[in-house]
């Protein structure tokens, strides 16, 4: 795996124009399908696995498990931390290409940070990269 | 792959050095893009965030940007 200096920012350039863009959500807010496993916040030291999330999801069929943070806002409405609406709206508009096939959620809180660091990182860009296909990718905390 | 962060704890984020992050200032917890239902201020948030993929480099910097109406509703 490639070593990232801690001195180095990994700073990816896009050239094309946005409007060509095909963009992917990734949330750290522990969002997943209804119908996926919760993350498990029994663990204490948190749950390193995440869910892949199809483009065409209704905002309905998606929950928040996530026990260090008030989710009581993204309950009511996802988009708070998942805007899946608004990234809709954006490709319909023009200002992005469009969706990428697939999106990510994960639970950010763990105390196993190298692992959460060389294991769950590594495999969620390798999914969005090799399957979701997305060129940008939004990142959103809880 | 190009990233951007939305980011409500810049503090926290600030050690991580993202390569582009957006700080919707005052923001609380838990309401990266704006409040449940406000579906206008959650796509400018949005907008404005996938808008710095196309400014000039700041890697490592947390970028904010006001956005009054969060203040003034919910």
């Amino acid at each position: 795996m490639t070593e990232l200096s801690r001195k180095c920012v990994p700073f990816t350039p896009y050239e094309r124009e946005l409007a060509r863009a095909t963009v992917a959500l990734v949330t750290a807010g522990g969002v997943h399908l209804r119908d996926q496993p919760p993350f498990n916040i029994a663990d204490e030291l948190g749950d390193l696995s995440f869910r892949v999330i199809a483009s065409d999801v209704q905002a309905s069929e998606l929950m928040v498990t996530h026990h260090h943070y008030d989710h009581s806002d993204a309950d009511r409405d996802i988009n708070v931390v998942f805007p899946i609406v608004a990234l809709r709206a954006l490709a319909e508009e023009g200002f992005i290409g469009g969706l990428a096939r697939e999106h990510v959620g994960f639970m950010g809180y763990t105390m196993q940070l190298m692992r959460m660091y060389e294991e769950t990182a590594p495999l969620i860009a390798e999914e969005v990269d090799s399957k979701s296909r997305a060129d940008i990718v939004v990142l959103t905390g809880g | 792959m190009s990233t951007v962060l939305i980011t409500v704890s810049p503090e926290a984020s600030r050690q991580g050095r993202p390569p582009r992050a957006l700080y919707p200032k005052n923001f609380a917890i838990g309401n990266a893009l704006g409040r449940p239902g406000m579906a206008e201020l959650q796509k400018r948030v949005l907008r404005e965030a996938l808008g710095l993929i196309k400014e000039p480099p700041r890697p490592g910097e947390i970028i904010e940007r006001d956005f009054p109406e969060y203040a003034t509703t919910g």
